[in-house]
């Protein structure tokens, strides 16, 4: 199994090309594994812990805007995916420009989320502390408005959306496009080097959106998900699962 | 690219029937060529910018040859050689857009060991990949053609989506036009596909230009009889009249009652990496007089959306131009 793929350039030298497809199985089948682990251990061995009630008080967890966000990313992260790989798994159709434009509005999407969480969210809730990684170990300590997990994810999916957004970029500049034609390229390593960072990063999201969808359905992660999509949670779960004195409603 | 006289080595498998050449293609999956006519293979295999591990040569399997009469149209074995058609009797009274089409392909010693088969499945000619070098279309990042410097005078002006070349076949748009069937057969058994739909554009697939992958065999082209006798178009322009490909060729079927364009299927070749249906110029054309005021009137539909490199600006007049002359029936 390769890790990289290699191919000689117009001169003869040996450029990279790639991250190797080969990965794309390696990462597919462990996250199915490590996923269905958790699955059969959480049916099997955890606590069963009556769950909090949906109905009464309700607490506003995001608004509307936000939530449109979410599923606007979510969707335009799940057409890259498809796109990028359904060609290189043997399914043909015109990819690419579905590809380059899910890309765009993926770019916009996270520019305008940036400038609301810094201006006009609480920014802080979403930062991690030293406080926070005592969290999975200590069944005493609640978060506040978001979990350690959740910041986890949120910060991993940060780090390879920007990634793949920086590198599809780059890529896009050597594609025509309505706006501009394909330049030369002077030199084909470092073209081979920007594949190989847009694919290693678009593995690395694969696994990452893989992960969230499954903690997105788990039956105890569930109220989140439904507040995802009509922005609360109850006042029963809020009390279950947080520390209401660091939640600070907006 | 270093070239050589002599072939590389690899095994040489001559089956006589196609249900052992499937089972050879089967075992050897994309490491196995097949070869008819041998006209594209060997610049490949020779000049080490393709290999294989095995060389299935299907030039004896009798049921791959001949053309025969069926109860809508005929069928064209794949082996069936482009002087063979050009001297067939039937499809030179019925279907004379194709003689007319594989009478224009190459040489006559090429015409005489060139196939059929091997003429709509050849690959691209575009020089960059033919050199070897790793474009798109070879699996690589990019493609040398398409660049502010980037020698693209034969390449695309439609649909071309990463890799700009274009489909070399001059029969093909002919089998487009004349609505044939492609044969393919394969472990799994037989299937039957438009020749509309063999020919695959890099938006679907940069690394093929058909639909044949390995283990698959074209063994026949059917022609129905629906364009049989219609009035029929074909011409290519080339920068030489003898051994070379098309600039851009037209193909054309038309059934014309009274004067009048009832329906047509206007091809062109060489514009595109498949052949492009002119369906615009159809539409327009349907219910008109095949005449001069016709062709003027609509002949610059079919280059309208024409997408042109650096150096190919030519081939939109020149096919607006191959299609006015199809209209008014002049070559």
């Amino acid at each position: 199994m390769d890790i990289i793929r290699y191919r000689n350039d117009v001169w003869g030298e040996e450029v990279i090309l790639g991250v190797s497809w080969d990965l794309l199985w390696v990462i597919a089948i462990t996250a199915f594994l490590l996923l269905a682990a958790h699955a059969i251990f959480m049916a099997a061995l955890a606590k069963k812990k009556a769950m909090p009630s949906a109905a009464g008080k309700r607490v506003h967890r995001h608004d509307a805007i936000d939530r449109a966000f979410h599923w606007i990313m979510a969707g335009s992260v799940l057409i890259l995916i498809f796109t990028g790989i359904a060609p290189i798994i043997g399914i043909r159709f015109s990819w690419l420009n579905i590809h380059w434009i899910a890309g765009l509005v993926l770019s916009f999407v996270c520019i305008f989320h940036t400038i609301r969480a810094l201006f006009w969210q609480d920014f802080k809730s979403m930062l991690m502390g030293p406080s926070d990684f005592k969290e999975p170990f200590d069944e005493s300590i609640k978060p506040g408005k978001y979990s350690f997990e959740q910041k986890g994810m949120h910060w991993a999916m940060t780090v390879l959306v920007v990634a793949v957004i920086a590198t599809g970029i780059t890529l896009l500049l050597h594609i025509d496009t309505p706006w501009w034609d394909r330049p030369s390229v002077d030199d084909e390593g470092t073209l081979g080097i920007w594949f190989l960072l847009h694919g290693t990063a678009t593995l690395g999201l694969i696994a990452f959106t893989a992960i969230h969808i499954y903690f997105a359905l788990r039956p105890e992660k569930r109220f989140y998900t439904r507040s995802m999509v009509k922005g609360w949670i109850s006042e029963d779960e809020f009390k279950e699962n947080h520390d209401t004195n660091k939640w600070k409603q907006d | 690219m270093s070239s050589h006289d002599v072939m590389p080595e690899m095994s040489l498998y001559q089956p006589v029937r196609v249900e052992d050449a499937i089972g050879i293609a089967n075992q050897f999956a994309d490491r196995g060529w097949l070869v008819g006519g041998g006209q594209d293979t060997y610049g490949w295999l020779k000049d080490r910018a393709k290999s294989a591990d095995a060389l299935i040569d299907l030039k004896g399997i009798e049921s791959m040859r001949g053309v025969k009469e069926t109860a809508d149209g005929i069928e064209i074995g794949a082996l069936v050689t482009l002087t063979e058609i050009t001297k067939d009797p039937i499809i030179a009274q019925r279907y004379p857009l194709l003689a007319q089409a594989a009478g224009r392909v190459a040489s006559p010693q090429i015409r005489n060991v060139g196939t059929i088969a091997g003429n709509v499945s050849q690959d691209v000619r575009c020089w960059y990949y033919r050199r070897g070098l790793n474009c798109y279309r070879a699996g690589g990042n990019l493609c040398y053609a398409d660049t502010p410097e980037g020698m693209n005078r034969e390449h695309a002006i439609f649909n071309a989506s990463r890799c700009v070349a274009v489909t070399p076949s001059d029969t093909g748009p002919a089998l487009v036009a004349l609505e044939a069937q492609m044969v393919i057969n394969n472990a799994s058994g037989q299937r039957v596909v438009s020749a509309e739909e063999f020919f695959v554009g890099p938006n679907l697939d940069i690394q093929n230009t058909t639909v044949l992958r390995p283990g698959d065999i074209l063994t026949a082209v059917r022609i129905p009889s629906k364009w049989a006798n219609a009035q029929f178009y074909f011409e290519k322009v080339a920068d030489r009249n003898a051994w070379d490909f098309a600039l851009v060729s037209l193909s054309a079927v038309m059934r014309v009652n009274n004067g009048v364009i009832e329906d047509s299927r206007i091809v062109a070749g060489a514009v595109q990496a498949t052949p492009r249906r002119l369906t615009e110029v159809e539409q327009a054309v349907r219910g008109k007089a095949r005449n001069d005021s016709t062709a003027d009137s609509i002949g610059d539909l079919a280059s309208r959306t024409a997408n042109p490199l650096n150096y190919n600006h030519f081939k939109m007049p020149l096919m607006d131009n191959l299609v006015k002359r199809a209209l008014r029936g002049q070559a």
